[in-house]
């Protein structure tokens, strides 16, 4: 070990029962470096991550860092209802006797702020504050305890492109400083263009290292899935025609409500929202699936599209929503009893008062092939399968039968790539054959993969139209960010 | 205007019990412990307080004795809910259960006949005055602790986002078990109360519900000790209130019904829109 | 709870049991004995665990057809009350031969366990207010509302104490051994345990409410009115429980009586929850509570061992059992 190596792991297995998350990993993080921790879902990056920061114990291996380790969670690990000094000095708050001393907490704060130029007000409370700027108080937090290593689990899921911006220029003064960094991102680009190291793991083993001017894109995607990526399916010429109009929807409240939305999806072409989570693309989805009251006009070819989410479903909308664990499945239960869950009331699957067992089967066994679940029957429980297969279950069943309009939020996230391009296929093989499609992403690059129209959402509204021919990815960064 | 004096004095008679139990569901929740066993808390407390006082001759003993056992019962939710991420609402009803049939078993093992105790030295008029007087200082002590000191930092935290706790290098589960120590004390104190203070003996469901009105009030008082407080000192007028209304001709029943009344009225939002702790009651698995 | 771990639980309770014998001076022994034998020793006593198993199996029933839906029913008791109270006013208020009787007799306790539960559903459906403090606050106000109408606007003449009027015998269940109090009423219970294991197991209705139980914002989603389902759900499991108490007060007592329950609403919770929350298995749970409830008092006649151990050792039972998780948030609007 060098006096330049902050964190040294070496050896590190970790089991949860039968399951080796992450299986003799070597890692250094040198001082002043930002390294970059690239792998799928499941490869064990975040496991990995645990381990340095000291959160999880490995099963075998050892942690060598000289000092402490930081970690900044993929879902920030704050209190909500807090207020930003809070926040950052809980469990090694300042007092005076017995008091907790809350101006001195904020002198901390407001010290931290401006050595790291992460400019934050103590006294907000973190509930109100935009996503940018709460994980600027993660950060704060971690960075109050002058950690020997940073690290970050997928940081920039949740900025615009400024933002991120921001995010690496803060990671180079931080490693300028002496502070070692890493960054867990499948976001290649940022990979490329932030970072100083490169590792890849794949099934808890690490598989490619590198620096980072040494390597490519590919390079690591490929190291990444272990192969060739799988290939997008084809898009077919459609002629279109109208199919969902929406005229001046507004829902929700507050900071992530959709203001006098208005736009079409036509039969036969994939409509893409681009924008940073939490500008209401949440409202949006609820809106059309009935779960959230809303004003405006909603249509579905011609007719008005109205009431619960019983009748949506009936009138052909189906939607493949944000958190398919929550909102999506019945994990406990089996893939044939989920598979019912949407259209229960209505035949061929309701017989009288009863549920047709053998026809929910049967259309549980045709999504099974069809979308290629691994699973060891339909009588599975859906807990037991992993994200990918889970979420296959969710898009067969939405698209089961052609519907009118798929909405279809965050399909691919958490994910491994393999699943992930089954699933995007089909949102374009759907679109070949005729549905109109709603996709509403955060990830850009899947966006502008997938979409013949992209529409820009910033703070509810609107910003920005493109289509396919003239996607400019520079401007439609900067309409994300709030740009005029 | 002596009428008035004693009916303020009954109330406070009456609310005291209630503000030790509701304090302690403000203790419990505020760190993340739905404790719906301040019922069981209460039993224990006002039995154990009396067997104490009866083996002893010391209601010293009895008030100490209280204090643990309630200490001790809901301790046992907070291990429970900790160590093995338990249903809380479903454990909190064993709980109280076990409280209910453990103390009608006591009476006769210790006392020989079922129903009741003998009666037993108590705390007195004055006892009884100075837990009045405990209670309301507890009230403001924990109000300030809450707001002002680290630990009250910590506790509001662990209720709302353990994560975050643990994040921050602290332990959750033991901030949650030692507030439901710190909750079961408390609820052991207003036991104390119902049997030695107020009274003399213990008797067989004596504790009428009371643990079930501390919860309203704590929804009433927005899970703040001094809103919990003072919404537990409006029940007790409400029960004041029985003995002047009975004179009138109000039904019994009618009047005791009052506080549980109250509380369903609680439920409807009348009071506004409160938000519980985010995270209370729901187990953490890290 | 696994196998295993559900054996050393058991073994754990018993040792308790046994304890709490000891400290009250008693032989365990002699305890379980006399347990036992006050519950299976012969048909007389065998019929009277029946009748216990009968009075468990109703409230049981229906904690469970609620927790299902994802709804704490802590006030089966309550309901049971109720039920129990609009049973024996309308058992006492005609004559009338059996077969119409009878029905309408269990229809009222069905009604007023119903309603009752329909409050705490209201509270939650309209309001979202936590259907734990409703039915906790509920199961007191019922003990209160009943003990003031029998005793007080609608006090029957010639009653001693907080009852109504004996209902005329061509009212009383036709009882299924002779001699015994077991009546058609555990003929009842169990056709409901089987009616209730279909609802679930194929019913649309049953998917839904399960549905809203184990994974609420799928199930809305999926255009399952949540608010309808707590309502139903509360409201259907209050008339189950008031159905037990019509059956106590047709079967068993003749009459309704503010203590016709020793705790049978609470002690459903356990039943409930050792049963799995499977209507099937609830009826094996129940039949073992119930050896414990009629053991319970040849227990503590014969080996003076007070009866309220039992209890104990149920709440410790419901402590222990809590750790199996019921999947599904609770959200009850707390």
């Amino acid at each position: 070990m060098t006096t330049e190596d902050a964190v040294i792991l070496r050896g590190i297995v970790k089991r949860f029962g039968s399951l080796v998350a992450v299986d003799g990993v070597d890692l250094t993080l040198a001082k002043g470096e930002i390294h970059a921790l690239c792998g799928e879902n499941g490869a064990g990056k975040s496991t990995l991550a645990n381990i340095a920061s000291g959160v999880l114990a490995p099963t075998e291996g050892t942690v060598v860092a000289h000092g402490t380790v930081g970690l900044v969670h993929q879902h920030f690990e704050l209190v909500d209802r807090l207020r930003v000094w809070e926040n950052v000095v809980l469990g090694r708050e300042p007092r005076r006797g017995l008091r907790l001393d809350a101006d001195a907490a904020r002198d901390r704060v407001r010290a931290l702020a401006t050595t790291y130029a992460l400019d934050v007000d103590p006294d907000a409370v973190v509930e109100t504050l935009p996503v940018g700027i709460a994980q600027r108080v993660e950060i704060l937090r971690e960075l109050a305890r002058e950690p020997a290593a940073l690290v970050l689990d997928e940081p920039t899921a949740v900025l615009a492109p400024k933002e991120i911006d921001a995010l690496f220029a803060t990671l180079r003064t931080l490693a300028a400083r002496g502070t070692a960094v890493m960054v867990i991102t499948h976001k290649l680009q940022e990979v490329i263009s932030h970072t100083d190291r490169v590792t890849v793991m794949r099934a808890g083993k690490v598989v490619m290292r590198a620096a980072t001017r040494d390597t490519s894109i590919d390079a690591i995607a490929r190291a990444m899935v272990g192969g060739e990526l799988p290939a997008l399916a084809a898009r077919a010429e459609v002629a279109l025609r109208p199919s969902f109009t929406a005229r001046g929807l507004h829902a929700g409240e507050g900071a992530h409500a959709l203001h006098d939305a208005s736009f079409e999806v036509a039969h036969g072409e994939i409509v893409g929202i681009a924008g940073v989570e939490g500008n209401g693309q949440s409202a949006l989805t609820d809106a059309i699936a009935g779960v959230l009251a809303y004003s405006g006009e909603l249509t579905l070819e011609g007719a008005p599209l109205r009431g619960n989410p019983a009748a949506r479903i009936a009138a052909g909308v189906r939607v493949i929503p944000q958190d398919r664990q929550r909102e999506a499945l019945v994990l406990p239960w089996s893939i044939a009893e989920n598979v019912a869950l949407g259209d229960q009331g209505r035949a061929p699957l309701r017989h009288g008062l009863t549920i047709d067992r053998s026809a929910r089967d049967a259309l549980a066994t045709s999504i099974v092939k069809r979308f290629d679940v691994r699973a060891a029957s339909i009588r599975a429980s859906v807990g037991s399968l992993s994200g990918g297969n889970q979420q296959k279950v969710v898009v067969g069943r939405a698209l089961a039968h052609l519907p009118a309009l798929l909405v279809a939020y965050q399909p691919t996230r958490g994910i491994d790539v393999g699943a992930a391009t089954l699933v995007q296929s089909q949102l374009i093989e759907a679109r070949n054959a005729g549905a109109a499609v709603l996709l509403i992403s955060f990830e850009l690059d899947e966006v502008l993969a997938l979409a013949d129209r992209v529409l820009v959402l910033y703070r509810g509204a609107i910003a920005g139209e493109f289509s396919r021919a003239g996607f400019d990815r520079a401007r439609i960064g900067a309409l994300m960010a709030g740009a005029a | 205007m002596g009428d008035i004096a004693g009916f303020l004095q009954l109330t406070l008679v009456k609310a005291a019990p209630l503000i030790f139990a509701a304090l302690a569901g403000v203790v419990c929740e505020r760190a993340g412990i739905l404790n719906i066993a301040l019922e069981g808390g209460l039993t224990a407390g006002a039995f154990a307080a009396v067997a104490a006082s009866y083996a002893t001759g010391s209601p010293i003993a009895g008030l100490v004795a209280g204090i643990l056992a309630g200490a001790l019962l809901c301790g046992l939710l907070g291990v429970a809910a900790t160590r093995f991420n338990v249903d809380q609402i479903v454990a909190g009803t064993g709980l109280n259960l076990l409280a209910a049939g453990g103390t009608a078993f006591g009476i006769v093992v210790v006392f020989g006949a079922p129903g009741a105790s003998p009666e037993v030295h108590a705390l007195g008029t004055q006892g009884e005055g100075v837990l009045i007087v405990a209670a309301l200082a507890l009230a403001l002590a924990l109000q300030l602790g809450l707001d002002g000191t680290a630990w009250g930092l910590r506790l509001r935290a662990c209720g709302e986002n353990p994560r975050a706790v643990l994040s921050a290098g602290l332990d959750p589960r033991r901030i949650r078990v030692y507030a439901t120590l710190l909750g079961g004390a408390l609820a052991g104190l207003g036991g104390v109360f119902l049997s030695l203070g107020e009274l003399d003996l213990y008797s067989d469901g004596m504790t009428a519900g009371r643990g079930f009105i501390a919860l309203a009030a704590v929804i009433f008082g927005r899970w703040t000790p001094l809103g919990a407080t003072g919404a537990a000192i409006g029940f007790g007028a409400l029960s004041a209130l029985q003995f002047v209304l009975q004179r009138a001709g109000v039904p019994s029943e009618l009047m005791q019904a009052l506080p549980y009344l109250a509380a369903l009225a609680a439920l409807t939002g009348i009071v506004g829109r409160a938000r519980a702790p985010k995270a209370d009651g729901v187990p953490f698995d890290p | 709870m696994s196998g295993r771990s559900g054996a050393i639980f058991a073994a754990v309770l018993l040792a308790i049991a046994a304890g709490a014998m000891a400290i009250a001076g008693a032989n365990p022994i002699a305890g379980f004995g006399a347990l036992l034998h006050g519950a299976l020793g012969g048909e007389r006593q065998l019929s009277e665990t029946l009748v216990q198993t009968t009075a468990l199996l109703f409230p049981s029933l229906a904690v469970a057809f609620a927790f299902r839906a994802g709804l704490f029913n802590i006030g089966a008791e309550g309901q049971l009350i109720v039920g129990g109270l609009f049973a024996g006013l309308a058992g006492a208020s005609f004559v009338a031969p059996g077969i119409v009787a009878i029905p309408v007799i269990l229809a009222a306790g069905a009604l007023g366990g119903g309603l009752w539960g329909a409050v705490a559903g209201t509270l939650r459906a309209r309001f979202g207010g936590s259907e734990v403090i409703a039915t906790l606050m509920l199961n007191i106000i019922a003990a209160l509302v009943a003990n003031y109408l029998v005793v007080g606007p609608l006090h029957a003449a010639g009653v001693a104490g907080p009852e109504t009027a004996p209902l005329p015998v061509s009212s009383w269940l036709p009882v299924l051994l002779p001699g015994t109090r077991l009546t058609i009423a555990l003929l009842l219970a169990l056709a409901l345990a089987a009616g209730l294991s279909f609802v679930f197991a194929r019913t649309v209705f049953g998917y839904e409410l399960r549905a809203a139980g184990d994974a609420p914002a799928a199930a809305e989603r999926a255009g399952i009115d949540l608010r309808r389902t707590a309502l139903v759900a509360m409201t259907l499991s209050g008339a189950i429980a008031g159905l037990g108490g019509a059956t106590l007060v047709a079967g068993v007592l003749h009459r309704f009586n503010v203590a016709l329950s020793p705790g049978y609403g609470f002690i459903a919770i356990a039943v409930a929850l050792v049963g799995g929350l499977d209507p099937l298995r609830i009826v094996l749970a129940a039949f073992a509570f119930g050896i414990l409830q009629s053991g319970s008092l040849t227990m503590q006649a014969l080996a003076h061992v007070p009866k309220d151990v039992v209890a104990f050792i149920e709440g410790l039972a419901i402590v222990g059992l809590s750790a199996r998780r019921f999947a599904g948030s609770r959200g009850d609007g707390h």
